[in-house]
């Protein structure tokens, strides 16, 4: 199914990857388009006795920035990164006023730089100025390598030559004559050719191998033009030229943005029966038409493919209407759905193209913009010859960016999937599925800035998945698999000794631990031991200690390896644990048992050498680590030691500072509440070293004093005798 | 991916093959044997797949729509009648409708053509189809290559040498061709018999029915898992990056995020036995949690894998592909950034999960979430002239919104070097001044003409007054008291 996102043909350099905009800035330039606008528009009450001013009009180059501005407007919003502008202005030297790097690429820092060039000074001498500069530096800039290309040609080392040149000139310009356009036309085709040979003993330039020229001549209205229309044709093997001859004003720009679609593999989305009312909330600024209730339209512009299935099924003419506007180019036109819920529905989407509004600040336009930047989500529903409803695209923003999803509306190959249940290991009953969603929630992803490095140099994504794999170690998935993931008790070591380092307070915490599971060993506390497959009363009480503490060595020695710290843990173990003495339980148990005794000791020891490997060994892999824990749960669960189990439920955790009453059952809501608050809190502030020390909450005082003396003490000094 | 099986009845096929022994054989027979084969392969290790069965001769018609019932495909097969002549490009037109009702167009699909390789004379024929390819009107095109995504796999109930001796061959090749390459001619090798149909079959299954088996990996934790549909290798870059990206069979679990987007296809994940699996487990704690999780697919190819519910009861482990690269989805930034939450000095998410570090903004705001000055249109620049004087007729409550308004026109004219707006909204101020009512607050005057004679500058170019950051500051009069001075 890949194939959906397999766009043969797909290629990262192509002509529009760099864009070269040059704009005349020449004297001539600052005649007016003779287009007038008024903008003092009188209200009918203030209007008595008033003389209206007198319209404004642009000049030709408001027009030509206008509507340039326009054009990267669009790419940027579709194309935020890897489709580069950059922006030329030209009079009797050239302004180059970005470059191609990614963090140039926006129109605030255009705008500032135009305002710094200003419009054209109609008083300079015309023979000085010329657009042929700012053509001469399109050519060089092209020449200039990007980031972009700069990073596949590191990457791709000996075959860097696949990282292609390709550029486009778009020229704004008001020429005298065709001959004049042949002769700009001339001027780039030999700039081409000695920039080429310079770029080719170069690092930093790459000789262009192929120029889309696109030279716009606009005139004022009014005027007849002197430049014909002429379509794309072949200068050289390298360089292609068009020339279109357009009226400033709108004429302009609705040219460039049917240009803008050409280039950028652009359609356009026509979003129909947007419902403005007050009650819909979705436009607030609707001051003066509060009461009406009309439908609006809105235009958007997004990457072609999101019309790939109007397009291949021939629908595109059925569903299409012409643009009002520009009454040149198509848009597909789809109806809003009122969303019904605020509920965020998972979709089968095939795609998500980023949109730019046609019209980005008219009323409709930002209304639906708002409306989508508030996290709600549109629903588009197609226009069919049978009159059915069909949904096909949804309309969304993410992270302050909207996009337009295509959703899946014929039948889907992934209907019906079985259930889970149904394959292998579905059967199981006991998976530790709180646990694991803990495990994940630890786990969890982050965004890290691209200079955070560890001292080992391993990306953000590296030391995921290396904290993963010794999160995984020694992690059984279910519960009654194991014992000590069952007990509240163990949970301050189990989360500590899987981090990479372990301080030496980390430590004390571990080792606390085991001193708490010693005391409960000798309280004979129960432990929640499975007895799952078992039949009677389960293990006695000081085989279920073997088997816990059998299964805390394992956990430990999995990570004995990272650090001399774990070592320690692993060391307080072995120190504390009831020794497994083959003297103490012989002399308890019947001299038959003797010899099985002696031989699962065996086993044990074992396994207990291939756990103690150093790190080289634990890299061996999985495959034998888990041989290893499967023989030591076969060893704890097949030892012939173990009674008859009973058949009970196995207890879920026992905590040592529980009332006595309490340890005896399940543990309760209250008790995992308290427990979790506890521990939250108990990261918060430094333990006191007397409860850090204590046995059952109890510390004794003036410990030191005893050392001192020799002998107990009260406090006012006077010793006891 | 779904298959349409388009199997050859026309009395060409019901020609016998000399086989020793007593038994006389049909190439029909021969070419149902195969799909029998294909057939129980398919039920046995690819019973998500979907299937259909188009019959066709001089006319078409679909025997079996699509299905995973792979006993009435083998039903229908078995009960194909004889009929005339071999008319492929109309039975091809109609694989191409069925698809596309089905499926749509964005669905790869599978074609398995089965026939004796005679296709057919004089018109309708495969050979005067190709000669008048060319020749076509826009709504009779020939239906190669497909709308959708697709592969073509001729299956030749003939050896090489019988389709050489004659164009058919040839023919094949082009209709391949004419498909954009994708697909294949298979032909029998040796004598026709049971045994050489089968290898020919055996190869197809090899070549585009293997099941995509892997192991699921998190950290120490692994699961065998087979893949439904079977993830296709893509190309993304056919210049820069020409060799196609496949999928390797080693997923690596790499952390879970909590999104709730899906992005791309899908492809659903199965498994088969009772001991405890990682899936099982993994897909339970998705569920529960509401989470997702990431998954490697190869080199800077990511996916991910969460519970889908087709039904309430069934839900099933799915794995989404994303477009290969390292930043499929924009709002979770560099895939290769994302580390573990645990490692950042402030836990991300909040100690009571309250937050989230996603959706990563964008650097820069879409000129949509930024209130950008368009006067394409007169009505755009009209607004924005209002809107001045609208406030400037409450003056001095609106001082803020006055000056706002007036610098965003103020900066948007000397960009667009407009400056002709600038004298023309600075006169329409100063008359605004002298229209003032006699109950109009004092400072209301002052602001205007400020307003009026720094706009003047402005249109001046000097570049003391035109600068682009410079801002037009409120005037500080005496009437500050409630006036809008105070409040700037």
């Amino acid at each position: 199914m890949s194939t959906t996102i397999s766009r043969a043909g797909m290629r990262m350099f192509s002509v529009s990857h760099k864009t070269a905009l040059v704009v005349d800035h020449c004297p001539y330039m600052a005649e007016s388009c003779r287009q007038l606008i008024e903008c003092d528009m009188l209200t009918k009450s203030r209007s008595q006795g008033v003389i209206p001013l007198a319209p404004v009009s642009k000049c030709l180059w408001t027009c030509a920035i206008e509507c340039s501005m326009e054009y990267c407007r669009i790419v940027y919003d579709v194309y935020p990164t890897k489709k580069l502008v950059n922006y030329i202005v030209s009079d009797s030297e050239v302004h180059i006023l970005n470059s191609w790097k990614q963090e140039d690429q926006n129109t605030q820092q255009l705008m500032t730089a135009l305002a710094a060039v200003g419009p054209p000074n109609p008083r300079q001498d015309p023979e000085c100025c010329s657009v042929l500069h700012g053509l001469v530096a399109a050519v060089e800039s092209l020449c200039k390598i990007t980031e972009y290309q700069h990073e596949s040609r590191t990457t791709l080392m000996d075959t860097a030559d696949r990282v292609a040149n390709r550029g486009r000139i778009i020229c704004l310009t008001n020429a005298k004559s065709d001959t004049h356009v042949r002769m700009l036309e001339e001027c780039v085709l030999e700039t081409i050719q000695e920039q080429n040979k310079r770029a080719a003993g170069s690092d930093r330039l790459m000789p262009i191998q192929q120029c889309e020229l696109v030279l716009v001549h606009i005139y004022p209205q009014g005027e007849e033009t002197l430049v014909s229309d002429r379509q794309k044709k072949a200068l050289s093997s390298v360089l292609s030229s068009e020339v279109h001859s357009v009226r400033a004003g709108r004429y302009l720009a609705c040219k460039l943005n049917v240009l803008v679609q050409q280039h950028f593999d652009l359609a356009s989305t026509t979003i129909t029966n947007i419902p403005m009312k007050p009650t819909l909330n979705i436009c607030e600024q609707e001051e003066q038409h509060a009461n009406t209730s009309a439908n609006y339209d809105v235009e958007l512009l997004h990457h072609r493919d999101a019309h790939m299935e109007f397009i291949k099924s021939g629908d595109l003419h059925m569903a299409g209407s012409t643009s009002r506007d520009s009454g040149l180019k198509e848009t597909v036109t789809l109806k809003w759905c009122t969303p019904r819920t605020n509920s965020v529905e998972l979709h089968y989407c095939t795609g998500a193209y980023r949109i730019s509004p046609v019209d980005v600040n008219s009323r409709p336009s930002s209304c639906l913009t708002n409306f989508l930047l508030n996290g709600r989500s549109v629903l588009l529903e197609q226009p069919r010859k049978s009159g059915s409803k069909v949904i096909s695209h949804m309309l969304s923003s993410h992270g302050g960016e909207i996009f337009l999803h295509v959703l899946n509306s014929t039948r889907s190959t992934l209907e019906d999937p079985p259930s889970i249940s149904e394959g292998c290991g579905g059967r199981v009953t006991d998976y530790r599925i709180t646990d694991f969603g803990e495990f994940m929630r630890e786990n969890r992803l982050t965004p890290f800035p691209e200079s955070m490095v560890d001292a080992a140099c391993r990306t953000p994504v590296e030391r995921a998945k290396s904290q993963l794999e010794r999160h995984t170690r020694y992690w059984p998935m279910i519960i009654s698999q194991t014992t000590i993931f069952n007990m509240q008790a163990v949970v301050p070591l189990a989360n500590l000794i899987v981090k990479d380092t372990l301080t030496d307070e980390d430590v004390l915490t571990c080792q606390k631990t085991v001193y708490n599971l010693v005391d409960m060993e000798r309280k004979s506390d129960p432990l929640p031991i499975s007895t799952v497959g078992s039949r009677g009363k389960g293990p006695k009480r000081d085989e279920q200690y073997r088997i816990m503490w059998n299964e805390l060595e394992t956990l430990v020695k999995a990570h004995v390896g990272t650090s001399e710290r774990h070592q320690r843990v692993l060391d307080c173990i072995s120190a504390c644990r009831s020794k497994p003495p083959e003297e103490e339980e012989r002399k308890k148990r019947g001299r038959k048992r003797e010899d099985k005794e002696d031989k699962t000791e065996k086993n044990g020891k074992d396994t207990e050498e291939k756990g103690w490997t150093a790190d080289s060994e634990r890299l061996k892999g999985v495959m034998e680590r888990e041989k290893d824990e499967q023989s030591e749960c076969e060893i704890i669960k097949d030892s012939p030691d173990s009674p008859e189990p009973l058949n009970k439920k196995p207890r879920l955790a026992t905590e040592e500072q529980q009332p006595p009453e309490k340890s005896k059952g399940p543990v309760s809501l209250l008790t995992l509440w308290t427990n979790r608050i506890t521990q939250a809190n108990s990261r918060k502030h430094q333990e006191f070293a007397g409860r850090l020390s204590s046995v059952n909450n109890k510390a004794e005082l003036y410990q030191h004093l005893k050392e001192e003396n020799g002998m107990d003490v009260h406090e006012n000094g006077k010793a006891t005798r | 991916m779904p298959t349409v099986v388009l199997m050859d009845s026309s009395l060409s096929m019901t020609r016998p093959v000399s086989v020793e022994g007593s038994e006389e054989f049909q190439r029909k027979n021969l070419a149902v044997h195969g799909l029998t084969m294909l057939f129980e392969h398919m039920a046995t290790n690819y019973r998500l797949e979907f299937t259909s069965l188009v019959a066709f001769s001089s006319l078409w018609e679909l025997m079996v729509p699509f299905s995973r019932d792979y006993n009435t495909l083998q039903e229908a097969l078995n009960n194909l009648e004889d009929f005339d002549k071999t008319c492929l490009e109309a039975a091809l037109q109609g694989v191409s409708n069925v698809v596309q009702q089905e499926w749509g167009t964005s669905c790869p699909c599978q074609v398995i053509l089965v026939t004796d390789g005679a296709l057919g004379i004089g018109r309708g024929s495969l050979r005067h189809s190709l000669q008048t390819v060319k020749q076509r009107v826009e709504d009779k095109k020939f239906p190669l290559p497909f709308p959708f995504p697709s592969k073509l796999y001729v299956m030749c109930i003939a050896n090489a040498e019988e389709l050489q001796a004659t164009d058919s061959m040839d023919n094949l090749e082009q209709l391949i061709n004419l498909n954009g390459g994708e697909g294949q001619i298979y032909t029998m090798e040796g004598p026709l018999c049971l045994k050489s149909v089968q290898s020919m079959f055996g190869k197809l299954i090899d070549q585009a029915y293997s099941p995509f088996h892997a192991v699921l990996r998190c950290g120490n934790l692994t699961s065998d898992v087979q893949v439904f549909p079977r993830p296709e290798p893509v190309t993304i870059d056919e210049e820069v990056d020409p060799i196609p990206k496949t999928v390797q069979t080693e997923g690596d679990e790499i952390g879970t995020g909590a999104t709730d987007d899906t992005e791309e296809e899908t492809s659903t994940n199965q498994m088969a036995g009772k001991s405890p699996n990682f899936c099982v487990l993994l897909h339970g704690s998705l569920k529960v949690e509401g989470m997702v999780a990431l998954v490697q697919l190869g080199p800077d190819w990511l996916g991910m894998l969460y519970s889908q519910a087709d039904s309430k009861k069934k839900s099933n482990l799915m794995m989404s592909l994303f477009e290969p690269g390292s930043e499929p989805l924009p709002w979770l930034g560099r895939m290769s950034q994302l580390g573990p939450a645990s490692d950042a000095a402030e836990n991300p998410y909040g100690e009571d999960d309250s937050k989230s570090p996603f959706p990563i903004q964008p650097k820069n705001k879409r000129s949509y979430a930024q209130n950008v000055t368009v006067w394409i249109k007169a009505s755009g620049l009209q607004t924005d002239v209002q809107k001045i004087l609208r406030n400037a007729r409450k003056l001095p409550e609106k001082t803020q919104t006055f000056y706002k308004e007036l610098n965003r026109l103020r900066k948007a004219a000397l960009a667009f070097g407009f400056w002709e707006l600038l004298k023309s909204v600075a006169e329409l101020l100063e008359r605004e001044c002298t229209l003032l009512p006699d109950s109009a607050h004092p400072d209301a005057a002052f602001q205007l003409s400020h307003a009026a004679q720094q706009l003047k500058l402005a249109s001046s170019g000097d570049s003391k007054y035109a600068a682009y950051e410079h801002n037009i500051t409120p005037m500080l009069t005496d009437f500050s008291g409630g006036g809008g001075a105070d409040r700037i």
